[in-house]
Formats: structure tokens, C-alpha cells, sequence
């Protein structure tokens, strides 16, 4: 099978499924029937013509790879040795290629949806990726998108026996247009292979970001992920992770600052396949204005997969009146050797914390930005790549209403 | 070391000791809906034309309905035109005056179950309790009316409530689960033939326990009572189900509405012990029990409280929900569900926050074994106006056995930021460090899960009414019976 192949079948899929509605039930707190034309209209590609080097996050020592309003732009990008990138453009014209299975879509996945079928049936462009066997990167892979209008992107990256990596993808918005980012970004992990990755999300303030990260691991592999969620009018991710083999292990964690009338989605699931496996999730939302925050964290442990270990935890902050979280923790299991826990909580700031801080003779807005900090940096404090955490952290105390204050108090 | 996997399958296959049949003349009609059975059901009943329009209007809509599929439970659709909706045991027209004219054939059934129809202490000693006895379509007997009577208490079935009260009936029937609610409330609405009613005054506490007691006896009918209370201003009453069916190889259907209302500083607490049977080791026969129950805290300080212990019907679909509108009002949801076999059970609560700083709790406790399959599914949703709600969730399931499922599917909507919620759920199988510490200390296999089983369900058992944590218990210890010696 060959990629255009793929893509006439993901185009019947699509005809099959349509966009998603609010009586889906994995779509029931997140309306995307606005979304409808952009997701089925292909802008003709109008490079960004802002200088795109001074966007994003400076003085990280990374390979680079540009897209701007989805396509590749290979004057900006660096790229590392031992390792294959190729283009999707052309993949579409090889036959048999083995990074093709990274763009298969049978329509059976789970969380599978119309925007994922359109996303396989149109992608534009995208980063095909091999990392071979025993090689480790010595420098972060830092893929950065710069948009602000509909595209369609869609990565894969394989990471053979025991490859090692760390990832960043980051999504930048440029201006106000109105725009949808369709992205999905697949992931294979050979034996023993790690990767670290990071995903952070500031589209501008009109757009809208459908994204999906797709992890199947071999194994003893071990996949972690950084989900930062900033930017954007709309978002929904689908992250959906399949421990396939023994002994593999992943870790989810995920943050959303959110302000005005963001709405931000994600859906996660994890299922738990083979015995021996382990799996961690923890998701924290700073909650201000009129926002919205949608959390599904759904982990399916089948037969068979006994000694299983998962935790899941979902803290959630409202700051504002009109802010409003939707929450939903789910097991599934089917089998009883198996240690599962999930925990959720809803909550504003602790009174006699912010007590304790005002007695100290902090301002009651230093207080409420402190303590706020400290509750989304139990995310952040996992980031093991100093300059990204550095990065989001302030990113982060840009979006609430006194964020200098905070910086020279934690200086 | 007797094997785990012994004593997992002795729990899988516990006895279901209240399986026998009554032979009783009754008068059923024969299988089917329409009209003009739901216009016989009534006229059986000699209803007001109010009540006969209002089931019609809910059969209409029920017409236009499909059942839902969303609930984790697999199970062959009931035909609704094969299931006769109405059977009663044959007695003198005018209904039981005394307890002499009760057929002692009905009397020997409740004796068989532990039930006291004679006004005679329960548990000698201990205090009173009031029983209403349903058998199949109809309310055979009520005991203690007298006395309730004397302290303002109206206890009765609902079919002798709407000839006596149909003004008190009419103001609160459907008004917590309106008739076109969902499928099977709907059809419940159509065709719902008795149950209990029960009305406490403002200001008075009931006197003693009020307990009913479901009975399916007849074959191929579907049961569906309709339970109505109603507690005023600074009422309390504590009240009781429980439920049994014979064994049979076809499903029945049994589909009940329950609706709670309590006024300003009311307080309702109500507990189920469900002990329908669950069918055989190969899932075959067994009742579907799709129920809805729902309680709604009008009042200020109010408060309602659902206790539940789960343990037989095959498939059991079942949210028991309160509704807190009045400030400061209370909601509570205790449940232990124990599955094995093929059981199937999705249950869980619904906990919506109107009012200011009302709070609920919330422990679901789940046991599963056999091939058994089990889901939590709760909703707390705490609403715009909902300043200083609480809510505290907790759900923990026990797996006993590789082949068995236990879910939880919580959702958690929340739009007021004063709002404090916190939701906890485990799933695990019993420690090995747990067995191995108790059976080094001299108790047998056996022993150690029972007594780890029950230290499980402890809160729950803890917050049942006396009768009923020993009728727990006991139904606990039933489930790991032939296991011990």
C-alpha cells in the first residue's frame, strides 16, 4: 500500500463518519459545528512573511524544523545526523515505504473521528521521521509551526530499538485571523526506545486547533508527554496511547492557563494491552474569565494485561465566576491483577493559605498568583528540559493578571 | 494454601435461597401493551380519569422513545408485547380487610422470606417496622396502618392512596421523574400498577421503620410498582426495600419509579437491599432491573439519603439521584453492588447541586467476580448559582477473578468556582499482603477474604438501618457460603 492510497480510503472514511456533533458522546462539551467549512476548506498556502525566527522559544540548542502555514521551509530548518526526515509530499510518491504504516487509518481507532479521516485525507505536508536503532539524539528535535489560517499537517515519527529523543512540537500564532489547525502527530516506539515530548499549544487568539498524538508502544518503551495548552480560541487533542508490549511505560501530563472565552479539550486514552505496564496521568487547569476546560481521561486495562499499574489525577482551578470545567476520570477494566486509582478535584484558591501568605505581608493578588503558580507548576516541575519549563512558566504568568509581580517575587 | 482461585469460584457461585414459586390462583392478563390495557389497568384499579389521561399521555410518549443503549451492560432487548402487565394473586373483592383474609398461602411466601406481615416485633426487642408487601402487580397487605395513622403518617399502596388522597397524589405524582423522563419511566408511567405512598405531616417524626417488599411470582410479567414520599416541613422517615424472585430461565422485567420529595428540614433516607434473582452460573434467566429513582430536596436544610445494597438481578440499570434545590440541602449515596456469574450491574448516583451550600456525599462500593461486569456511572453537576456546593465521591471496586470488569465512568460538570469537589476511585484486587497477614494470625482463607470483603463495604453497611446491615450481612455471607470447613 502506498500513502495515496491511504488517503483515498481516509476520504471514504470521512464521507462515513462526517464532523462530530454534540450527541457524540466524546464530543458532548465541545461544539465544533462552526469549525465545519474551515475543516473542509484547503487554504492555498500564503507564507507567513513576519520574521519567524524571533517567534518562539529562544536559546534553545535544538535541530530545527519549520513549517510556516504548513509547509516545511528548509532554509530555517537544521537537521540531525542519524536520523531520516523525509517529506509527506514525498512519501505520496514512494511505494511501500515502511514509514507509511505511519499514516495508516482504518477507522477502528480509538476516539477515531471526521477531522482525524480529513486529516489523513488532506495533509498537506508533515515530517516523516525515523530515528534509528541505538541512536540518541544530543539535541531536542524542535519542530515548530507558525499559522494563522486552515492547514493540514501530519507527522510521523518513528523511533526504532532503543532510539532516544526528546521532541518539542510547539503551534505559534502570528495575528487574529480565523483559522484551523488540523494536526495529528503519530508515534512509534520500537524496544526500548524513549522519547520525551512536549507539546505546546499558542495559536492566535481566532484559531482553532483539532490535534491528535497517537502512541504505540513495543517493548520496555517508555513515552512521556508535556501537554501545555495556551493559545487558541478552540482546542481539542486526542491522545491516545496503546501500551502493545510488555514492561512499556508512558506518562501524560498536561496543563491549560486558560483566560476569556478559551475552550480547551482534551480526550485521553490508554490502553493497557500487555502485562507489565505502567501508566501515569497528571492534568492540572488554571481556569480565568469565561473559560471553558474539558478533561476525559479514559484508561482501559484489557484481558490478559495483568500487573498493571496506572494513576490518574485531575486537579482543577477556577478563578472566575463564568469559568466552567467539565471532568471525566474512566476506567475501564478487565481483569483483576491489576492496581488502578484515579482522583479529580474542583476547587478556587484555599482560604487559609492565602491567609497564611496576607500574614506574611504579601499582597492578596501576589497570594492568589502565587499559590496559582504553585499548583499549576506540579506539571511544569516534571518538564525535565530547563529552557522550555523556563519558556511556559512565563508564557504561563503572561496570561494571569499580574504575572510581572509573580516573576519578581519568584526571582 | 487453599488456592485463591477456590475460594474466587465459591464466591461466583453463592445459592439463591429465595428462588421457589408460589402456587397461587392470580389473575393476569395476557401478554401485550396497547391502550387498551393500560384503560384495563386502570379500570382494575377504578382510577379517576386524571390518572387514566396521565398514563396515556406517558404511553403516547413512550411510543416515540427507544431504549437506550448507552449503559455498559449487554442483554437481549425485552419485547415489550410479550410480557403481560398486570397479574394479581385472586382474593375477595374488596381487598384484605385484616390479615385473616390474606391468603395464607401469600402469608407462608413472606414468612419463607423473613418477612413479618403478623404486627409482631422484627428481631424481637428491637424496634417496630411497618411492612408493605407487593406480589407481583398488587399490594397484598400493609401492616401498623393503625398506629401510623395516629401519628398523622399515611402509609398505604399507591392504588388505595389515589381513591383516598387523590388530591396529595395528583400534586407530587411525576413532578420529581415526569412521565416522558426516560424509556422505562415512561413505560412505567403507562402501565405502573401499585407501590407504596407514603406522606409524613410537617413536623412529625415517623414512629417506626416503613419497609416494602417487592415479590415477582407470575411468569412472563414485567413488574412496575410506583413508590411515592412525601416529607413536609421538619419530617423524618426512614424507609426500606427489598426485592426477591423466583428462579426462572426467561428475563422479567422489572421497572420502578421512585420519587422522594422533601420540604424545608425534611429528611428521607431510604435503603434497598436488591436481591432479585440473578440467574444461573451461565447468565441465563434472571431480572432486568431498570429503575429509576429520584429524590428532590425541595426545602432548605433538607436532606436525602440513598443507601443501597445490590446483589441479585441479572442486568441492574440504576441511578439513584437527588436533586438539590432548597439551600443548604443534603444528598448522600451509599451503594455496595456485588456481581458475579454473568450479573451485570451500571450503577451509580446523580448528585445535582441548585441550591446554595448544598453538599453531597457520595461511596460506591463494587464488588465483582465470576464473569460478572460492573460500571460506576455518576454525574455531580454543580450549577451556576450552586455557591459553596461540596461534594466528596468516592468509588472502589474489588476483582475477584481474571475474567471480571469493573468500570467507573464519573462525570463532573462544574460552573460555580466556590464549588469543592474532590472524586476518588481504586480499582484492585484483595492484597496478598491483606490475606497473608490475616491467615498468619490463624483465620482460614475463607475467613480472611469474607472479613476483608466486609471491611470493604464497612461504610456502607455502617450508614444501613439495623435490619437491614444484619439482612447485608448475612446476604454477604450467603455470597461466600461453602467456602468455610
Amino acid at each position: 500500500m502506498n500513502v495515496a492510497t491511504q488517503r483515498q480510503h481516509a476520504k471514504t472514511l470521512f464521507a462515513q463518519a462526517g464532523l462530530p456533533t454534540k450527541r457524540n458522546e466524546h464530543w458532548k462539551y465541545t461544539d465544533v459545528s462552526h469549525l465545519s467549512d474551515m475543516a473542509q476548506t484547503q487554504s492555498t498556502a500564503q507564507t507567513i512573511q513576519t520574521p519567524t525566527t524571533t517567534l518562539g522559544i529562544q536559546n534553545l540548542d535544538a535541530y530545527v524544523l519549520v513549517f510556516n502555514n504548513g509547509a516545511f521551509v528548509e532554509a530555517l530548518s537544521s537537521l540531525p545526523q542519524g536520523v531520516d526526515i523525509t517529506s509527506v509530499a514525498s512519501l505520496l510518491a514512494e511505494e511501500n515505504h515502511k514509514l507509511t504504516d505511519l499514516f495508516t487509518l482504518s477507522g477502528e481507532e480509538p476516539l477515531f473521528n471526521g477531522f482525524l479521516a480529513l486529516n489523513a485525507a488532506n495533509a498537506a505536508d508533515g515530517a516523516a521521521i525515523c530515528i534509528k536503532a541505538n541512536t540518541k539524539l544530543d539535541k531536542p528535535l524542535y519542530i515548530k509551526h507558525i499559522s494563522n489560517q486552515n492547514i493540514t499537517l501530519r507527522h510521523g515519527i518513528y523511533f526504532e530499538a532503543f532510539a532516544e529523543a526528546e521532541i518539542i512540537e510547539h503551534y505559534l500564532g502570528v495575528d487574529d485571523n480565523a483559522g484551523l489547525s488540523n494536526v495529528s502527530t503519530n508515534f512509534i516506539l520500537g524496544t526500548g526506545a524513549q522519547c520525551k515530548h512536549y507539546r505546546l499549544q499558542q495559536e492566535g487568539s481566532k484559531q482553532s486547533h483539532i490535534g491528535r498524538v497517537e502512541v504505540k508502544q513495543y517493548q520496555d518503551s517508555n513515552y512521556q508527554m508535556h501537554a501545555v495548552e495556551l493559545g487558541g480560541a478552540l482546542t481539542r487533542a486526542d491522545i491516545v496511547v496503546n501500551l502493545a508490549e510488555q514492561g512499556a511505560s508512558c506518562s501524560l501530563n498536561g496543563l491549560y492557563v486558560l483566560a476569556g472565552r478559551q475552550h480547551v479539550d482534551h480526550h485521553t486514552r490508554i490502553d493497557h494491552t500487555a502485562p507489565h505496564c505502567t501508566s501515569h496521568e497528571n492534568y492540572r487547569t488554571v481556569l480565568d474569565g469565561r473559560s471553558h476546560g474539558v478533561f476525559n481521561g479514559k484508561v482501559v486495562v484489557h484481558e490478559g494485561a495483568i500487573k498493571t499499574d496506572s494513576a490518574q489525577s485531575n486537579g482543577n482551578l477556577l478563578l472566575s465566576k463564568h469559568a466552567q470545567i467539565d471532568t471525566k476520570p474512566e476506567l475501564e477494566i478487565y481483569n483483576d491483577d491489576v492496581k488502578c486509582a484515579h482522583g479529580a478535584t474542583v476547587g478556587q484558591l484555599d482560604d487559609k493559605q492565602l491567609f497564611y501568605l496576607r500574614s506574611r505581608g504579601i499582597s492578596e493578588e501576589s497570594a492568589q498568583e502565587l499559590l496559582t503558580f504553585a499548583f499549576a507548576d506540579a506539571v511544569l516541575a516534571s518538564m525535565r528540559n530547563e529552557v522550555v519549563r523556563r519558556y511556559v512558566e512565563q508564557a504561563a504568568f503572561a496570561k494571569l493578571p499580574h504575572g510581572e509581580e509573580l516573576e519578581e517575587l519568584l526571582a | 494454601m487453599a488456592s485463591n482461585a477456590e475460594i474466587k469460584e465459591q464466591f461466583a457461585e453463592r445459592e439463591y435461597n429465595a428462588g421457589f414459586v408460589t402456587d397461587i390462583d392470580s389473575d393476569t392478563f395476557p401478554p401485550g401493551l396497547n391502550e387498551d390495557v393500560i384503560r384495563a389497568i386502570s379500570a382494575k384499579k377504578d382510577e379517576p380519569q386524571w390518572l387514566l389521561d396521565w398514563r396515556l399521555e406517558a404511553y403516547r410518549h413512550w411510543l416515540t422513545m427507544s431504549e437506550p443503549t448507552w449503559a455498559a451492560v449487554d442483554f437481549k432487548s425485552t419485547d415489550y408485547n410479550a410480557i403481560s402487565y398486570y397479574s394479581a394473586p385472586k382474593s375477595k373483592k374488596d381487598g384484605p380487610e385484616s390479615l385473616d383474609d390474606v391468603d395464607p398461602k401469600l402469608l407462608e411466601t413472606y414468612e419463607k422470606l423473613g418477612i413479618p406481615l403478623r404486627e409482631q416485633a422484627f428481631l424481637a426487642g428491637v424496634q417496630n417496622i411497618a411492612v408493605d408487601a407487593v406480589f407481583d402487580s398488587v399490594s397484598v397487605a400493609t401492616t401498623f396502618k393503625g398506629k401510623l395513622k395516629d401519628a398523622g403518617v399515611i402509609f398505604m399502596p399507591i392504588s388505595e392512596a389515589v381513591q383516598e388522597y387523590p388530591e396529595l397524589v395528583k400534586q407530587y405524582l411525576g413532578s420529581v421523574v415526569p412521565q416522558g423522563d426516560n424509556f422505562f419511566a415512561a413505560l412505567n408511567s403507562a402501565v405502573f400498577t401499585d407501590g407504596s405512598f407514603v406522606f409524613i405531616p410537617k413536623g412529625v417524626r415517623c414512629p417506626m421503620e416503613l419497609s416494602t417488599y417487592f415479590r415477582i411470582n407470575a411468569m412472563n410479567t414485567g413488574q412496575f410498582e410506583r413508590t411515592l414520599i412525601i416529607a413536609e416541613e421538619g419530617a423524618y422517615v426512614s424507609y426500606l426495600e427489598g426485592c426477591t424472585a423466583p428462579m426462572r430461565d426467561e428475563n422479567q422485567l422489572h421497572a420502578a419509579v421512585v420519587e422522594l420529595v422533601a420540604l424545608d428540614d425534611a429528611q428521607i433516607k431510604y435503603a434497598t437491599v436488591q436481591n432479585w434473582y440473578p440467574g444461573d452460573e451461565n447468565g441465563v434467566g434472571g431480572i432486568y432491573n431498570f429503575v429509576t429513582k429520584r429524590g428532590e430536596c425541595r426545602g432548605k436544610r433538607s436532606k436525602i439519603s440513598w443507601t443501597q445494597v445490590e446483589t441479585g438481578s441479572a442486568i441492574t440499570w440504576k441511578y439513584p439521584s437527588c436533586v438539590l434545590k432548597g439551600d443548604d440541602s443534603v444528598g448522600e449515596f451509599y451503594s455496595v453492588a456485588v456481581t458475579t456469574n454473568c450479573q451485570q450491574a451500571d450503577t451509580g448516583t446523580k448528585m445535582i447541586h441548585i441550591g446554595k451550600n448544598t453538599t453531597s456525599t457520595i461511596i460506591s462500593k463494587g464488588i465483582s467476580a465470576g464473569r460478572a461486569s460492573q460500571s460506576y456511572r455518576g454525574l455531580v453537576r454543580i450549577g451556576k448559582d450552586a455557591e459553596g456546593a461540596r461534594n466528596y465521591t468516592q468509588c472502589d471496586s474489588l476483582l475477584l477473578g481474571d475474567k471480571c470488569g469493573a468500570h467507573t465512568f464519573p462525570y463532573v460538570e462544574v460552573k460555580n468556582p466556590t464549588a469543592k469537589l474532590e472524586h476518588e476511585a481504586t480499582t484492585s484486587k484483595i492484597g496478598e499482603d491483606q490475606l497473608f497477614y490475616c491467615q498468619q494470625r490463624g483465620l482460614s482463607e475463607e475467613d480472611a477474604v469474607n472479613m476483608i470483603v466486609n471491611g470493604f463495604c464497612k461504610d456502607v453497611f455502617d450508614v444501613l438501618p439495623m435490619e437491614f446491615a444484619v439482612e447485608a450481612n448475612r446476604l454477604m455471607e450467603v455470597s461466600l457460603e461453602g467456602s468455610v470447613g
